[in-house]
């Protein structure tokens, strides 16, 4: 036959596959059968037999291409190990094969599963290993743990375990096969767990947890296998004192040959290997049985990116996952079936406790994990009989989804309310936890959460979608939720003070401050109306509405609203408590807005004292109120002083965080604001540099933060004369902060009227007007159109009088004496009506006005001016 | 039940990230290999495999290399392995001293006597052209041939049963024979069919 070409072969191929499987008698009538359909096809695979036979003759390419010892093996088929006989092999993992036997000696019936060493490893490392799984499983022994019967080496020199035979599936395919409901899962994953704590109890950890290392026996009894990699936990290690008990250090064994898909984030980046290792891989098996998906989603394909989901990458909450729009939705239809359910129910029933421990189990942090293995068989307990679970990362979202159960689902609320709590209560951590990172800007939360609760919202469920219709928004669906939740929880003016507290929180994080207020001061009459005059909740909404005031630049409302949840939360929990401190920052942060950094000072003082003593020195809160104290020093002028504080910052930053998160680089943006305050402009460059350095590897290139430290650095460039580099920072600074954070913000204004100065520097004053004017407009924007103002600038007025003067001088530039003359003249009102001199503003004003004069030939004004100056 | 588990041919997939992967393996493979060396003399008989397994456990180790599983990483590896040893063939060939590798010599009664470097790089040629056509069997030949492992683990690694394995060794090797049969004749794997 002629030579082959792929498409040939293609076409042939599943015909050899047939021919081969066939004895060689059969071959001519198969051959005859394909021939009276296709002589072509049929002459091809004549000639295809022909050369097998061939090939077979001569021998081709049999044994290896290498010497002696890479021949097959030998087959161990019926070889005798101390009293059992080797009957097939049943599985091969990279220390060596696994082979069913037999009892051979006669005394007792019975099947075994005989693990050997691979012959390449004997005399190594692996021998050691092989060695050590003997005497680790000699140790535990217990029902759901397929136990050792014999160890030895055979004559040749092979060593060899005997183990308990078990005639079983993995249990995610026992599982879907036997299409077990959530419940019958938990059950089943309750007795793994039961095996594991056995195991820890003995000091050993399995570290290879995984479906094919769990098999459910025939008569549904789970199996603990494969302790091939699990280490001794030593006595004598150091006990890690910052874990809890049960947990000790353990040296990691260099190279140990794990499952990645399995694998805790510490097992990839060489930490201590502990117990915690499998509470997190426990986590993994809980999250694969009950959302047949694995935690690390696509990012599995590949192993860059499976790498990265570990060690990085928080998961999808379990119940998102059941009903996640990546997913081929067959699949996860699929899925619910094996469960007896729906992916909508699946969702539902898997959201709240189960959604927490799952997270709580698969911590990034083996520190923040389940502590024990039996500590998480005891909250999946209390889940099983609907109890309040006892581990909880977030109380507070804990009591809203435990309120929306008891409640909500009482009143029997449709789907698309029920959704609406759940991707509040997200929402609501991520608000708890921003609060605690002030140090962290917020300018592009707004835009990141508006995102993250479309998805939760649009992935959540399909009914909800079909609900609301086309047109789908965010705050469509919140309005028509909050809508909803009113008139449902009518007469229950508890549930209302909390529901509308939640929604206020929200609103409010879309900018949207009017209606914020208004669910906010609600949310207030009803809790005055149920707790009376003083109760933790109350304190909240007043904290919430203060801060939401002062953000509205409400600023002497604000204050007494945060006065008010400050005593209340004072007498609650006495001077020293975090929530004591929370309010207090924020209560700082409102006179710092109002340019009061005396009141603002020991306000910052006290709510950092609080928290190093409540939270310790070396908590992420503490370091933000470090960072507040620097700030208030830093604007009165006591650079020493808050450069010292912001140290601190930033080794606590670094501690805790790490050397590349956007704290840690807001720090050094901080210090280098300090050192530009000291003309120090090598430093300043150098830190803003790092900082952005940092930023744009851990935020991105695209990401707000980016645009401040670019505005920074063009300080400095401006400063040192650099025009060009500082026009183009501001460039790159304005790309970035319009399209995420829209043409009416107030950085954009900042970053605006701070390339007008470079152009004026330049002496394009055309060029400068337009931005000037454009800044001025938006300056003026009133704070309800414009989020976030008072973060943005601190003592944000004055700035209002410099951008005039700026405006004047180009206008000076541009010739329009008249207009320049009006300008500076109202530039240096503004600058006088304000509380605190601002001096250097005021003397540049001036000298404008000189140079005004000068030019336009107006001598004697000049000249009076000058007087001015100089005195 | 779900697939993402079993996300298949993970490494292969991704010929930027193979490429890199390809390097560092083949310098892994090389360095194991020469350590081999200058212990026996050679890498020969069960030398090959410990390598693979060694290099397994010293990758997996490294940041940025994990594999998705054991055999997974094997099959990859011995695609390496076998650029390994026909590379050291030809060096050899050219330099005219000692390499990495033994080959054995199957009897001169045999037509292609892998002692002959020439049909080794023969069949590492028609080994390639077979990887484009049917990558299945070139993995099983690359595992079997270049780097010695039986049917059965084979089999185990790939979770099939032993007879589809030997099937395709059959399958795989018969095109590597009619394509190398085809050569002497001056015409490539892909020349136009001949009417």
């Amino acid at each position: 036959m002629p030579s082959l070409n792929p498409d040939r072969w293609r076409a042939l191929s599943p015909y050899l596959d047939e021919a081969l499987e066939l004895p060689t008698a059969d071959r001519a009538a198969w051959l005859a059968s394909v021939g009276a359909r296709d002589a072509d096809l049929a002459a091809d695979l004549r000639a295809m037999l022909v050369e097998q036979d061939l090939v077979h003759e001569s021998g081709f390419m049999e044994g290896a291409a290498l010497a002696p010892g890479l021949a097959p093996m030998p087959s161990l088929e019926g070889q005798v190990l101390g009293a059992y006989r080797l009957v097939s092999p049943i599985g091969q993992g990279g220390m060596g094969s696994v082979w069913l036997a037999e009892r051979c000696d006669g005394r007792f019936e019975g099947r075994a599963a005989v693990k050997l060493l691979n012959t390449a490893l004997i005399g190594r490392a692996g021998e050691e290993r092989f060695t050590r799984e003997g005497t680790i499983l000699a140790r535990v022994r217990h029902p759901r743990i397929a136990h050792l019967i014999d160890a030895g080496v055979s004559p040749t020199g092979q060593p060899y375990l005997v183990l308990e035979y078990v005639d079983g599936q993995r249990i995610d395919q026992y599982c879907d096969e036997h299409a077990l409901g959530v419940d019958a899962r938990l059950r089943l994953f309750l007795d793994v767990l039961e095996a594991v704590a056995h195991a820890h109890a003995n000091l050993v950890v399995h570290r290879d947890i995984k479906p094919a290392n769990v098999l459910v026996s025939v008569d549904g009894q789970v199996k603990l296998l494969d302790f091939g990699i699990a280490k001794l936990i030593e006595r004598n290690a150091e006990w890690d004192a910052t874990s809890s008990a049960g947990q000790s250090a353990l040296t990691r064994e260099g190279g140990a040959a794990l499952t990645p898909e399995f694998a805790a984030p510490e097992q990839l980046s060489g930490g201590d290997v502990t117990t915690a290792t499998d509470v997190y891989a426990l986590g993994v098996l809980l999250y694969v049985l009950l959302s047949g998906q694995h935690p690390a989603g696509r990012a599995l394909h590949t192993p860059a990116t499976l790498i990265r989901a570990i060690v990085e990458t928080d998961p999808p909450r379990v119940s998102d996952a059941v009903v996640s729009q990546d997913e081929p939705q067959e699949a996860l239809a699929h899925h619910a079936t094996q469960c007896r359910t729906t992916p909508g129910r699946l969702s539902r029933a898997l959201r709240g406790d189960l959604d927490t421990i799952v997270a709580k189990a698969l911590k990034k942090d083996a520190s923040e994990r389940y502590a024990s293995v039996t500590a998480m068989a005891d909250d999946l307990g209390r889940s099983l009989r609907h109890e309040p679970i006892g581990a909880l990362p977030d109380t507070l979202r804990y009591r809203t989804v435990r309120f929306v159960q008891r409640h909500v689902r009482g009143v029997a609320a449709s789907v698309a309310v029920v959704v609406l709590i759940v991707g509040m209560t997200a929402i609501y951590t991520i608000r708890l936890s921003a609060e605690r990172d002030r140090a962290q800007k917020e300018a592009a939360k707004a835009a990141r959460i508006s995102e993250a609760l479309t998805g939760l919202l649009t992935g959540a469920d399909p009914i909800a979608n079909r609900a609301t219709g086309e047109g789908l928004t965010v705050r469509g669906l919140l309005d028509a939720g909050a809508a909803q939740m009113q008139k449902e929880l009518e007469g229950q003016p508890e549930a209302q003070a909390e529901i509308l507290t939640v929604m206020g929180r929200l609103y409010r994080r879309f900018g949207a401050f009017d209606k914020a207020q208004a669910l906010l001061e609600q949310a207030l009459a009803s809790g005055r109306a149920v707790y009376g005059t003083e109760h933790p909740r109350l304190a909240l909404t007043l904290n919430d509405l203060g801060a939401l005031l002062a953000e509205k630049g409400a600023y002497a409302t604000a204050g007494s609203s945060l006065e008010e949840a400050l005593s209340m939360r004072r007498r609650i929990h006495g001077p020293e408590h975090r929530d004591v401190a929370v309010t207090l920052a924020e209560l700082g942060r409102v006179y710092q807005d109002q340019g009061l950094n005396a009141r603002a000072e020991p306000l910052h003082r006290e709510a950092l004292a609080i928290r190093r003593k409540v939270l310790g020195e070396d908590d992420r809160e503490t370091a933000v109120s470090l960072s507040d104290v620097a700030s208030v020093l830093r604007l009165n002028g006591d650079l020493s002083g808050a450069e010292s504080f912001l140290r601190q910052c930033l080794e606590l930053n670094r501690k805790t965080r790490g050397d590349d998160h956007p704290n840690t680089a807001m720090t050094l943006h901080d210090l280098g604001l300090v050192a530009a305050g000291r003309a120090d402009f090598a430093s300043a460059e150098s830190l803003f540099q790092q900082a952005m350095d940092i930023q744009r590897k851990s935020l991105g290139d695209k990401h707000p933060v980016v645009a401040t430290s670019l505005n920074s650095l063009s300080h400095v460039w401006l400063a040192q004369g650099k025009h060009a580099a500082a026009a183009s920072a501001l460039r790159e600074a304005l790309d970035i902060a319009v399209p995420v954070l829209g043409g009416d913000h107030q950085l954009v204004a900042i970053y605006t009227i701070n390339l007008a100065s470079v152009y004026l520097a330049r002496r394009e004053p055309a060029a400068a007007e337009a931005l000037l004017r454009e800044g001025l407009r938006i300056r003026a924007l009133s704070p309800e159109v414009v989020p976030n103002r008072r973060r943005i600038l601190s003592e944000d007025d004055w700035s209002v009088g410099a951008t005039k003067s700026l405006l004047g001088a180009a206008l000076t530039g541009l010739g329009r004496y008249d207009e320049a003359e009006a300008v500076l003249l109202e530039a240096r009102r503004d600058l006088e009506a304000m509380p605190a001199p601002r001096k250097p503003e005021m003397k540049a004003t001036i000298a404008r006005l000189v140079q005004l004069y000068d030019a336009w030939g107006k001598p004697d004004k000049a000249a009076a001016h000058r007087a001015q100056l100089a005195s | 039940m779900n697939t993402t588990l079993e996300a298949p041919g993970a490494v292969v997939d991704e010929p930027v990230v193979a490429d890199g992967l390809f390097n560092t393996l083949y310098a892994e493979l090389h360095r194991l290999a020469r350590r081999e060396v200058h212990r026996r003399g050679s890498v020969s008989g069960l030398g090959v495999t410990t390598v693979l397994h060694e290099a397994y456990l010293s990758m997996s180790g490294t940041e940025g290399t994990v594999f998705v599983d054991h055999a997974r990483f094997l099959a990859y590896a011995a695609r390496v392995m076998r650029g390994l040893i026909i590379d050291d063939v030809r060096r050899r060939r050219s330099a005219k001293r000692g390499g990495l590798f033994a080959l054995t010599a199957l009897g001169t009664d045999h037509a292609y006597s892998v002692a002959n470097p020439e049909a080794l790089t023969q069949i590492g040629d028609a080994l390639d052209e077979l990887a484009t056509v049917e990558p299945d069997l070139a993995e099983i030949v690359d595992l079997k041939f270049f780097c010695g492992f039986s049917f059965i683990e084979i089999a185990a690694m790939r979770g099939v049963s032993e007879r589809t394995i030997q099937r395709n060794w059959e399958k795989g090797r018969l095109y590597l024979h009619h394509a190398i049969a085809a050569q002497p004749a001056a015409m490539g794997i892909h020349a136009v069919t001949q009417p």
